[in-house]
């Protein structure tokens, strides 16, 4: 479905990304983890296109087409939608009139918004400006269900869990299995391994970007507790020695 | 006044905005005005109000004539009065103790010729103590007679304990006329009462325009307008002032999109007179093309305790327009609590990269933020009026340019 080959990214003249592989099938949930400026945000955002991120070598194919240079719009008119980790206000933009826009745009039918409103709880923020004097938490949540009500092929999701209390994490996690059981594949950026292991039984493989490239793919249980108690330098060694 | 202070008056400049010549336009001439029902649709269309309106306008002057001044049934039972002011000057005695209180006919030359000129054409609407009128007003003025001074006098009563929604539309076709609008107004807000002001202009390139209004509000009485200009103008200038007294609260919203060449030097302010008075001046400033914004707002605490409050917003898309924002704020009180915010920018690339990761082209997304900026959410506009304002800005938003 969505394929990252051999990518490399960069900003202006400077390349942040190398080599950078990956392939997500339908109904996958794939994670990446890495250390704070490993590239995960930037491997999303090159991903979708946004600027300043540019793919500079490699392809992004996305179900046998090649996607690499069409722009944002377009990719997420296709099915590939990216949640912003810090996503900005939009003031007199109202959130329920915004949701209701992607709903008739993305041709989603109100049975699966009031579930994910009702999972991510976000009733009260819908009459709200986006984004809008809201807490961390709030916006991730609302983040999350924007992107999710796109009824995306492919959610690109960076850092849903970042300044979210465990009860948020919780409806997350919720929310994502919700999309998951929908037919929606992930790419899962995230520092948060209370909620891998609510996702646990769903994640396909995780990733470990160290320095601008794919150092580890693996099975969950064989990546994320080695990096739970080695740290992401010791894990490395740790998954170098094992082979 | 004497009519030798008026003459003099006639080469008063006004302190804001371009001076005028007004020897440019023909002044005091009688008007035929009669239009076909299309062309009165193709202006009131540009104002948001449809079709239709050579029927429904409760007061239509096109140039100086009056072509339609419906009472509806229900107004006239519950004693309210819509009439040119001509002739509510001659019928009521007690309309002179309204006409030119408020405004000071020498103030400036726009003035001056309006009264010296403008034979008292214009709206006069009064509504009795107590009655509450739900239903919006519509006042409309057009212009459609080149190198004219249209030069109006409204004045409004809500008496006390009264409500009033009032809507006026003033434009002219979208083509070259090269005329002169101006409208004086006095609005007379009582103890307790309310009125709704909602104006929306839409003029052509060579206009002038020099709107005059003041507003007194009594005992806790409550005034909002709401103001919108879009279109292309030579010049346009206006500074309406509100006086507030003991607890009245006013509100006072403009919207301003600036394109072409023009001019626009739009104020507000709010003097706050009573005790437990408030006022709150919120502006929303679009610049294009090349035009140039001048958004004036001031608000004087001269009792307390009061407070008041000012946001001026400006955005500022393409290379060559220019939004000025000069908010003021000025106290003789020690209890007056007086703050204003002031911020001007263009479109955060931000947030257009944003929408278009969630699937707006780049016109979409530009079209929606500036929509979202425009949109100055009033709940105390009636709900038809909300409506013609909302179609107004998805209009101005369906236009936004990189």
């Amino acid at each position: 479905m969505l394929e990252l080959r051999e990518v490399d990214v960069a900003v202006g003249k400077r390349k942040i990304l190398s080599n950078i592989n990956m392939v997500v099938k339908p109904r996958e949930l794939h994670v990446v983890l890495g250390p704070n400026g490993s590239g995960k945000t930037s491997l999303l955002n090159a991903v979708m296109g946004i600027k300043p991120y540019e793919v500079i070598k490699g392809s992004i194919i996305f179900e046998g087409s090649d996607i690499t240079q069409e722009p944002p719009h377009v990719k997420a008119r296709k099915g590939v939608v990216v949640a912003y980790q810090i996503p900005p206000p939009i003031k007199g933009l109202v959130a329920g009139r915004f949701a209701e826009e992607l709903m008739r745009r993305f041709n989603v039918e109100s049975s699966y918004a009031e579930v994910l409103s009702e999972v991510l709880e976000v009733r009260d923020l819908l009459s709200k400006y986006l984004f809008d004097k809201m807490s961390g938490g709030e916006k991730k949540r609302l983040e999350t269900f924007l992107t999710l009500l796109t009824k995306p092929k492919v959610a690109l999701l960076d850092e849903p869990d970042s300044g979210v209390d465990v009860e948020s994490l919780n409806r997350m996690s919720e929310a994502l299995k919700v999309a998951l059981s929908k037919g929606t594949s992930m790419v899962l950026v995230t520092h948060s391994l209370h909620m891998l292991r609510l996702l646990r039984d769903h994640i396909t493989s995780v990733h470990v970007l160290y320095g601008g490239t794919v150092v580890h793919s693996g099975l969950y249980d064989e990546v994320v507790p080695s990096i739970e108690r080695y740290g992401f330098s010791g894990a490395l060694t740790q998954l170098a020695r094992m082979g | 006044m004497d009519r030798e202070t008026l003459l003099k008056a006639l080469n008063k400049p006004s302190p804001y905005g371009p001076d005028v010549d007004l020897s440019r336009f023909n002044v005091g001439l009688a008007g035929e005005g009669v239009l076909e029902e299309g062309e009165v649709d193709k202006i009131s269309s540009r104002l948001g109000l449809g079709s239709g309106l050579l029927r429904k306008a409760d007061y239509l002057q096109v140039n100086e004539s009056v072509l339609s001044k419906f009472m509806r049934e229900k107004l006239t039972e519950r004693g309210a009065v819509v009439l040119p002011t001509s002739e509510a000057l001659k019928k009521l005695d007690w309309v002179r103790e309204y006409s030119w209180r408020l405004v000071k006919p020498d103030t400036d030359k726009y003035t001056a010729a309006t009264k010296l000129y403008g034979n008292e054409l214009g709206f006069f609407i009064y509504v009795p103590p107590g009655i509450k009128i739900k239903d919006p007003i519509y006042t409309c003025l057009f212009i459609t007679r080149k190198e004219y001074a249209q030069l109006l006098h409204n004045i409004v009563v809500v008496d006390d304990g009264a409500e009033l929604n009032l809507v006026t539309g003033c434009g002219v076709p979208d083509q070259p006329l090269g005329s002169l609008h101006v409208g004086i107004s006095e609005y007379y807000v009582g103890r307790g009462s309310k009125l709704t002001y909602t104006m929306i202009h839409a003029w052509a390139p060579d206009m002038v325009v020099r709107p005059r209004t003041v507003v007194k509000v009594g005992e806790g009485g409550e005034y909002v307008s709401y103001y919108v200009i879009y279109s292309s103008v030579e010049s346009l200038q206006t500074y309406p002032k509100v006086y507030l007294g003991e607890g009245a609260k006013a509100t006072l919203n403009s919207i301003v999109v600036g394109v072409g060449k023009s001019v626009y030097d739009v104020g507000s302010a709010i003097v706050l007179e009573g005790k437990d008075s408030a006022g709150e001046i919120l502006s929303r400033n679009l610049g294009r093309g090349s035009s140039l914004i001048y958004a004036r707002s001031r608000i004087e605490g001269r009792a307390g305790p009061s407070r008041g409050h000012i946001e001026c917003l400006g955005l500022v898309e393409g290379d060559n327009a220019t939004i000025e924002s000069l908010p003021e704020i000025s106290s003789s009180s020690p209890e007056a609590v007086l703050t204003h915010e002031a911020a001007i920018g263009k479109i955060s690339e931000d947030l257009i990269s944003y929408l278009l990761s969630k699937g707006f082209s780049e016109e979409e997304a530009r079209a929606a933020i500036v929509k979202g900026f425009l949109n100055i959410e009033e709940p105390k506009l009636p709900q038809q009026v909300r409506e013609v304002i909302k179609r107004t800005i998805e209009y101005i938003a369906s236009k936004a340019v990189g």
